[in-house]
């Protein structure tokens, strides 16, 4: 059951699954401006902030991480069941996140690696971004998100209007900054054209390219990027490779690296296809 | 003597043309900051000629050039002391009239509910722009045009604009990409600047080209510069004009552009194309915007900003309700370059496109407008290329006939080769002109290409072709290169095929059907129809088998008059798909054979959907030269033999079909 938005101040939950808690840590950077939010926001539910644990409904969920066990499944049905409102923030959550790389490789192999007792670590075959499970209503990306999106985003739910995300390539950003292409002038790979804006450009500016953790931007032609990747030198597999960062396993990424090779962790030559391409069933 | 002689008549005083020595180039620099105007002008950063503010001559890209290429651009180093051979790089001056992010207005609403709307006045320093060349000149000018000439104005824009004193310098170092020669702005400076300066080894020519340029070249106070120093600059310009060429024929571009919004060269576009925006960002002429609001918390003060925005994102042509205009790349990549090239003149009186090139150098993954232009809406074969064609015109080379396979009663497949080994299979064209001496020319279709020749399959009717399908195994005989223009295979990928060859319309489709099934994936259903007078007559009998049991592709034959042998339909060709399941809207059709075979064909092709412009015919008129500058195969604007044989029919126009043409 939903409540009613009676209350004039909004419940704000974040949930955490999979991740390293830089997104959460976002909102904490916010400072003065946390503090007005605070005002304004019951935020009712926040474990980086602090170890009081509350129950839903919220009237806003935000979720941090991947999901990777079969406890995180659970959690996001039942956090879902309990959110009008429920917004991914971060690549783990958007887009798998880097535990997601383990989708194209032997994951018992690597827990078998890893642990001393493999048989303690329950976790799925797969780590996927919370929309293979349940509905999403809305999405702030990047590895950690942007602070000033997050502020946005805030103030777009608190002033009634739709928050001002573009989901343009990084290139407008780039260029509106006036930045010189670091791929056409130096010959720098760079995934800004196919990735999705928010960062302010940062690598770009720093003259390196930009490695996707904003993850792909709305009909990403990675295809035609990454044949130009090849085009300026790269070997296929390497301009595969490219891709396979915090958003690899987002579907226009992903399918590059079946097509190029440079699959993570796996030796160039090879192209296996990620363990679960599809929603799995018991999703929305 | 004769020489020193007019050299004096030319060295008469010049009014206005003085000579700064290159060691006094700072005294300008000082001389426009003294007026409290930030210098802005070419500077290196980041790999590139930018620009930035410039204080002193060291700040400039002393003897620093750049090599550009579509989707390449690299610094490079000329060993000299020159500050200006470079060509434009990614900054316009766009970003300092026309800034990319702009407050626009304030609003406010209070506790009670009461609200407030202010624009934001900006405080505009005073400017000077230093290094314009001629395309961005004009740029300039188009976007006076865009942004002041309607009846309402962008006032920022007029206030930066009207701040900005402009300091042109003559371009002497064109870039791989510009075609300012193409688009009528460049290369050299016609006027919108204060000053202008012509870059020599030793000093800038300067000239003024208003009051308050005049001004400043007084107070210079420059000696006039020689008669050789002019000449100097003025060679300098023509070699650029001449480096340049004219890669982009404008004659007749807007209305060959709309003319061709169908295509299907809009899609190939969007295989490549990245939809990034780094393009529109680039061009010194592209303007449009989007504003959103920005407001605290609680929504009491706001602030409208605009900002530059670009008609590649989705977002830009978004509506309600999740709509979208332009929903697909393709769609986004053709608004902007018809924009550009087209709609743009209906609009405000002149072209989008300056020439400047740095769409094609910036562009991530090289597409080139110049070529694109060119094979979207190709010009009018006009008098150089008929030039070109003439020298390529048919040198006879000697072939070898190393098969001779019967057809029919009196048709025959030979197969050819060069002893030359060149590789015919790669040479376009879509017939060779058969010579044997004594006998005289005749125009074959090819039927099959080889990597060492090609089949030839002849119907004996006249002395020529009696000649040619009697010669035999070993026989020599003279051919021309490939000629015409053939089916356009590659404009049918992704689409589905329909094929009618009628009789010995057959042959010259049979290449298309190899063509398809080598890259089968490529091409969606694919139909194959041949109707022939008699089965004495079916061509090609064992292929068609063969191609009908592959089961990816329909064959369907017919012939006019059954015999005893015949068990197959019998019927006109078009009866074959007159009742076919299959949707002419996703097709495009090649069609060959007699006459009224066509009409009735396009027809029925028409009539199941497929337009004008994807049906393609072969025409066939009296070829007697091959390259047309006989004149016998006239048909209309066109020559059968180079403009064709194939054409489309939105090509052709009502010269299809219509009698005595």
């Amino acid at each position: 059951m939903v409540r009613a938005t009676s209350t004039p101040r909004p419940r704000l939950g974040v949930v955490k699954l999979a991740s390293c808690d830089g997104c959460q840590l976002m909102l904490l950077n916010l400072e003065d401006a946390l503090l007005s939010v605070a005002e304004r926001i019951d935020i009712v539910e926040f474990p980086e902030a602090t170890s009081h644990r509350s129950s839903g409904p919220y009237d806003v969920v935000l979720v941090e991480g991947a999901v990777s066990t079969p406890e995180q499944l659970e959690t996001i049905h039942a956090v879902r069941r309990e959110a009008k409102v429920l917004v991914t923030i971060g690549a783990c959550a958007t887009a798998g996140g880097i535990q997601a790389m383990r989708n194209w490789a032997n994951h018992d192999a690597f827990r078998a690696a890893v642990y001393a007792h493999p048989e303690y670590v329950e976790s799925l075959a797969t780590a996927q971004p919370v929309s293979d499970y349940v509905k999403v209503d809305g999405e702030l990306r990047g590895c950690p998100i942007n602070g000033d999106q997050l502020l946005e985003f805030v103030t777009a739910l608190l002033t009634g209007r739709r928050a001002n995300l573009p989901d343009e390539a990084v290139c407008a950003a780039c260029k509106r900054a006036g930045r010189v292409c670091v791929m056409v002038s130096q010959g720098i790979p760079c995934l800004g054209p196919v990735t999705m804006t928010g960062c302010g450009a940062l690598c770009p500016g720093f003259d390196r390219g930009c490695y996707g953790c904003f993850g792909p931007r709305e009909q990403a032609n990675a295809a035609s990027l990454g044949r130009q990747f090849v085009a300026m030198g790269e070997a296929p597999a390497e301009a595969g490779r490219l891709f396979a960062g915090f958003t690899g396993y987002a579907p226009p990424f992903r399918d590059v690296i079946t097509e190029f090779g440079g699959a993570p962790g796996v030796p160039a030559g090879h192209a296996p296809s990620p363990a679960s391409t599809g929603t799995p069933s018991g999703g929305k | 003597m004769t020489s020193s002689a007019v050299t004096t008549v030319i060295a008469e005083p010049r009014s206005g043309t003085g000579f700064l020595p290159r060691a006094e180039f700072q005294h300008l620099i000082d001389l426009l900051a003294e007026d409290g105007r930030t210098v802005i002008g070419p500077t290196v950063s980041d790999g590139a000629i930018v620009y930035g503010e410039v204080r002193a001559v060291t700040d400039l890209p002393v003897g620093v050039g750049a090599e550009q290429s579509p989707g390449r651009y690299r610094l490079v180093d000329h060993h000299d002391a020159r500050y200006f051979a470079y060509a434009v790089g990614p900054t316009s001056w766009k970003r300092f009239v026309f800034p990319p992010t702009l407050e626009l207005a304030q609003s406010h609403r209070d506790e009670q509910g009461h609200v407030s709307f202010g624009p934001v006045r900006h405080e505009i320093p005073k400017m000077a722009f230093l290094g314009v060349r001629a395309c961005e000149l004009a740029a300039l000018g188009i976007e006076d045009r865009v942004l002041l000439g309607g009846p309402y104005t962008d006032e920022d824009f007029r206030r930066r604009r009207d701040n900005a004193l402009i300091v042109a310098v003559q371009c002497a170092e064109p870039g791989g990409t510009c075609f300012c020669t193409s688009m009528g702005t460049g290369p050299g400076v016609r006027g919108g600047h204060d000053v202008l300066l012509v870059e020599l080894a030793d000093g800038f020519l300067v000239s003024s080209g208003s009051e308050e340029g005049a001004a400043i070249v007084a107070r210079l106070g420059l000696a006039d510069a020689t008669a050789d120093q002019v000449v100097e600059g003025s060679d300098q310009l023509v070699a650029a004009r001449d480096r340049i060429g004219d890669p982009v024929v404008t004659a007749g571009l807007h209305d060959r552009l709309l003319a061709k919004l169908d295509s299907p060269r809009w899609a190939e576009i969007a295989e490549r194309c990245l939809a990034c925006t780094n393009c529109t960002a680039a061009c010194p002429t592209c303007f449009c915007t989007s504003v959103s609001q920005r407001s605290d918390l609680d929504g009491h003060t706001a602030v409208t900003e605009r900002r530059w925005d670009f008609c590649f994102t989705k977002g830009f042509s978004a509506v309600a309700l999740g709509g979208n205009f332009r929903p697909r790349v393709q769609d986004r990549y053709r608004q902007w370059l018809t924009h550009k090239f087209a709609t743009w003149i209906d609009q405000f009186g002149t072209s989008g496109c300056v020439g400047c090139g740095r769409c094609i150098t910036w562009c991530p993954v090289g597409i080139d407008v110049r070529e694109e232009l060119n094979l979207i809406a190709p010009p009018p074969v006009l008098g150089t290329e008929a030039q070109a064609a003439a020298a390529r015109a048919p040198r006879t080379s000697v072939f070898h006939v190393d098969a001779v396979r019967p057809e029919t009663h009196d048709t025959v497949t030979l197969t050819l080769s060069t002893p030359d080994g060149m590789d015919w299979s790669r040479l376009h064209g879509e017939f060779v002109m058969v010579s044997a001496p004594a006998i005289g020319s005749i125009p074959i279709s090819i039927s099959r290409r080889l990597p060492t020749g090609m089949e030839l399959t002849v119907r004996a009717v006249g002395p020529a072709s009696t000649f040619v399908t009697g010669l035999e195994r070993g026989a020599e005989v003279g051919l021309s290169a490939p000629l015409g223009h053939g089916w356009p295979v590659e404009a049918a990928h992704d689409h589905d095929v329909v094929i009618v060859g009628g009789g010995m319309g057959f042959p010259p489709l049979r290449p298309v059907v190899d063509e398809i099934l080598a890259h089968r994936a490529s091409f969606g259903d694919v139909h194959v129809y041949h109707g022939a007078r008699t089965p004495g007559d079916l061509l090609y009998k064992e292929e068609l088998a063969a191609w009908a049991s592959r089961g990816d592709l329909e064959v369907g034959v017919t012939v006019d008059r059954a015999d005893a042998t015949w068990l197959g339909r019998v019927g006109v060709v078009t009866q074959l798909f007159d009742h076919a399941r299959w949707d002419g809207t996703k097709a495009i059709a090649f069609v060959c054979g007699p006459e009224r075979m066509i009409q009735a064909t396009v027809s029925t092709l028409a009539a199941r959907g497929i337009t004008q412009d994807r049906i393609f015919i072969s025409m066939e008129r009296h070829m007697e030269c091959g390259v047309g500058l006989c004149g016998h195969c006239q048909m209309g604007p066109f020559f059968v033999c180079k403009d064709g044989p194939v054409f489309s029919l939105a090509q052709l126009g009502d010269v299809f079909g219509r009698e005595g043409i």
